[in-house]
């Protein structure tokens, strides 16, 4: 007896979570302040960190950046510093009695896929900053081989950035945040997290290993009933200009997608941040992907694929390079010279 | 007349998705032809207990003409082998190798290839899982469950693959789990690196899909009654018991004869993994809570 009651408990608490989706879905929600608050960011240096570093600072919140290449990282620090003064001036120049920003930007190199860095860089922000309020997993990489062509040590090396190092750096500031019951902590996965092409099975299985811990962690928090830490997944899909820069995939489906901008998707991000939102994927239509790939039988997901131009391969033509024995060195070294470009264009972690 | 080539793809794309939809709902009326394993040359990672042991006879009896079992204990691979000698016409053999070191995944390779041959099957079975929160997991053992459950499929799939493609004949599997897709706390290690594997599996999958003689398998169990998650305790056994390591392989068995790429044990699990595409996280909190998932965890005590 006491099962159905729990039972019918249950399913009036789902409807509800559906009902205040939908009205959440309608009536936009406030944005909450971060004026004051310490956001770190780990992968700031360039791409969706940067734009988020700079998203964040421009609502007085005070950035901590980390990131493996300290140029690029005093780069964006340095954008966020003229952010600050130009806030700083609109305020002074309106009433007198307003409080000045106090938001500063710090920053900190840090290879996020070596454990005891993250931990002593981790100790110094609680030294020299404070108690974090947010951190935002953004550090990525990927190393743009096939399986069979990529060299051992980065395929570790991208499931250690993009995947692994979110066990430190969660478990270096967690504590803090479990102790206050007050935090966020967003993964940046992306939608190769969600939808899947072939010629990138180490991005894939990173990206979709921080969705696993993603939920794992939220599903924890939940029952130790933490409700005061937040938690936000990120999925965007290929978003121009960005890690990757010239990707074949993007050029066929660009017909079908319009190109999101960076300024669109961080809007967007932001936003889903800021509301508390659990999930956000840009564009919106990869929710409808999403949803699709768990109904439709194999061989329509691979239709779906194909025409998103998502299923290029590479492994027929691999088959036949072995057999014919001749061209492999023409095209070992085409491919070596992809390898360097695409080597030259991911930059940070 | 690209925009005019992008636009025909457009407008065949819906035909195209009804079109596989029908084929796939016929496809469970009429009974799908089953591939010959005869002469299959399997290799079975975590092969001497669990669900490894069960794949090795399922295998066996289905005609594979030799077994090869890897593992880290050999006691169990010794009498898994010697089990699967006696009972079955294949040929078994043992290695001992640790596929969290890649090395020795390489050089167990090529010792097998010399000594068997070409390995023409491979399933990627071993998993360890350390079932604790993420604040109580030592950080090494979270570490030696990515490196067991996730990179080493990528070894023993970089070790296997080539030759496969060069015959133009072969089959990965990958052992995998629902809680890839569905993730319960306590098994933060776990849940993330079947993750992992299962993009992995789905990436690996459709870069294969131009090569028809090479196939790909992911099994997706719910909880199987197997020494590995001994302790967890599902809060209604009698609506979803813990499945039967049996069943699992033969489960598996028949998909790889049929190329089914991916396989949910029970059907029923599909049910969950669409609910949870569409529900918003706060609803599917609640069913979790109400599933006892949230708690099935705590009398965890694995292998002992």
């Amino acid at each position: 007896m006491n099962i159905v009651v729990e039972f019918c408990l249950v399913s009036c608490k789902v409807f509800w979570t559906l009902v205040l989706a939908g009205t959440r879905w309608l009536m936009r929600p406030k944005e909450k302040n971060v004026m004051g608050q310490i956001c770190v960011i780990t992968g700031a240096g360039s791409g969706l960190g940067r734009d988020l570093a700079k998203e964040f600072a421009r609502r007085g919140a005070t950035v901590v950046l980390w990131d493996i290449n300290r140029e690029t990282n005093e780069e964006t620090a340095e954008i966020v510093r003229k952010i600050y003064s130009e806030l700083t001036g609109s305020v002074s120049g309106e009433a007198g009695d307003l409080p000045t920003i106090q938001a500063q930007a710090y920053t900190y190199l840090c290879d996020v896929s070596k454990r005891e860095e993250v931990y002593l860089t981790a100790d110094k922000v609680q030294c020299e900053v404070g108690n974090i309020d947010i951190l935002i997993n953004s550090a990525g990489v990927v190393s743009g081989h096939h399986l069979l062509e990529c060299p051992d040590e980065l395929l570790e090396r991208t499931m250690m950035v993009n995947c692994h190092a979110h066990f430190w750096t969660t478990k270096a500031f967690l504590p803090k945040m479990l102790q206050l019951n007050h935090g966020h902590i967003v993964t940046v996965a992306s939608s190769l997290g969600l939808l899947r092409t072939a010629g990138v099975e180490d991005y894939c299985a990173s990206k979709f290993g921080a969705i696993g811990f993603h939920e794992s962690l939220s599903h924890e928090l939940k029952a130790i009933e933490k409700d005061g830490i937040k938690m936000t997944l990120v999925c965007a899909f290929l978003v121009d200009g960005h890690i990757f820069n010239g990707c074949k995939i993007r050029k066929k489906t660009s017909p079908f997608f319009h190109q999101l901008k960076p300024e669109q998707c961080v809007q967007q991000v932001v936003r889903a941040i800021l509301t508390d939102q659990s999930m956000i994927c840009t564009p919106r239509s990869m929710y409808m992907a999403s949803f699709m790939k768990t109904v439709l039988p194999f061989e329509a997901i691979v239709c779906m694929y194909q025409f998103l131009g998502a299923d290029k391969c590479m492994y027929h033509s691999k088959a036949h390079q072995i057999n014919a024995n001749n061209n492999e060195t023409e095209l070992t070294s085409v491919q070596q010279a992809r390898i360097q470009q695409v080597s030259l264009e991911k930059k940070g972690c | 007349v690209m925009d005019l080539n992008n636009l025909g793809h457009a407008l065949l794309f819906p035909f195209n998705i009804i079109f596989c939809i029908l084929k796939s709902c016929l496809g469970l009326f009429i009974p799908s032809r089953r591939k010959d394993l005869r002469g299959e040359v399997v290799l079975i990672t975590g092969g001497g207990r669990g669900i490894g042991r069960h794949l090795g006879k399922e295998f066996a009896k289905n005609g594979a003409k030799k077994v090869i079992l890897w593992g880290r204990t050999e006691r169990c691979l010794k009498e898994t082998c010697e089990e699967i000698s006696l009972t079955t016409g294949a040929e078994c053999h043992y290695f001992l190798c640790d596929v969290a070191n890649r090395e020795e995944v390489y050089k167990q390779a090529k010792v097998v290839r010399e000594k068997v041959g070409d390995v023409t099957i491979l399933v990627n079975n071993a998993a360890v899982v350390h079932g604790k929160s993420l604040m109580d997991s030592d950080d090494d053992a979270l570490m030696k469950t990515q490196y067991i459950n996730t990179l080493g499929q990528f070894w023993t799939t970089k070790a296997f693959l080539p030759r496969m493609l060069e015959l133009c004949h072969g089959h990965v599997v990958c052992i995998n789990s629902i809680l890839s897709l569905s993730s319960i706390p306590g098994a933060i290690d776990y849940c993330t690196s079947k993750a992992s594997s299962l993009a992995f599996m789905e990436s690996l999958t459709l870069g294969l899909l131009d090569c028809p003689g090479v196939g790909c398998t992911t099994v997706l169990p719910f909880h199987t009654n197997t020494d590995m998650f001994q302790g967890m305790r599902v809060r209604f056994p009698q609506l979803f018991p813990p499945l039967n390591p049996e069943l699992v392989a033969q489960r598996t068995v028949d998909a790889v004869r049929t190329n089914t790429p991916f396989i949910y044990l029970p059907w029923t699990m599909r049910a969950l993994v669409i609910l949870k595409s569409f529900l918003p996280q706060a609803a599917l909190e609640e069913i979790h809570r109400f599933a006892g998932c949230y708690t099935c965890m705590d009398t965890f005590k694995g292998r002992t």
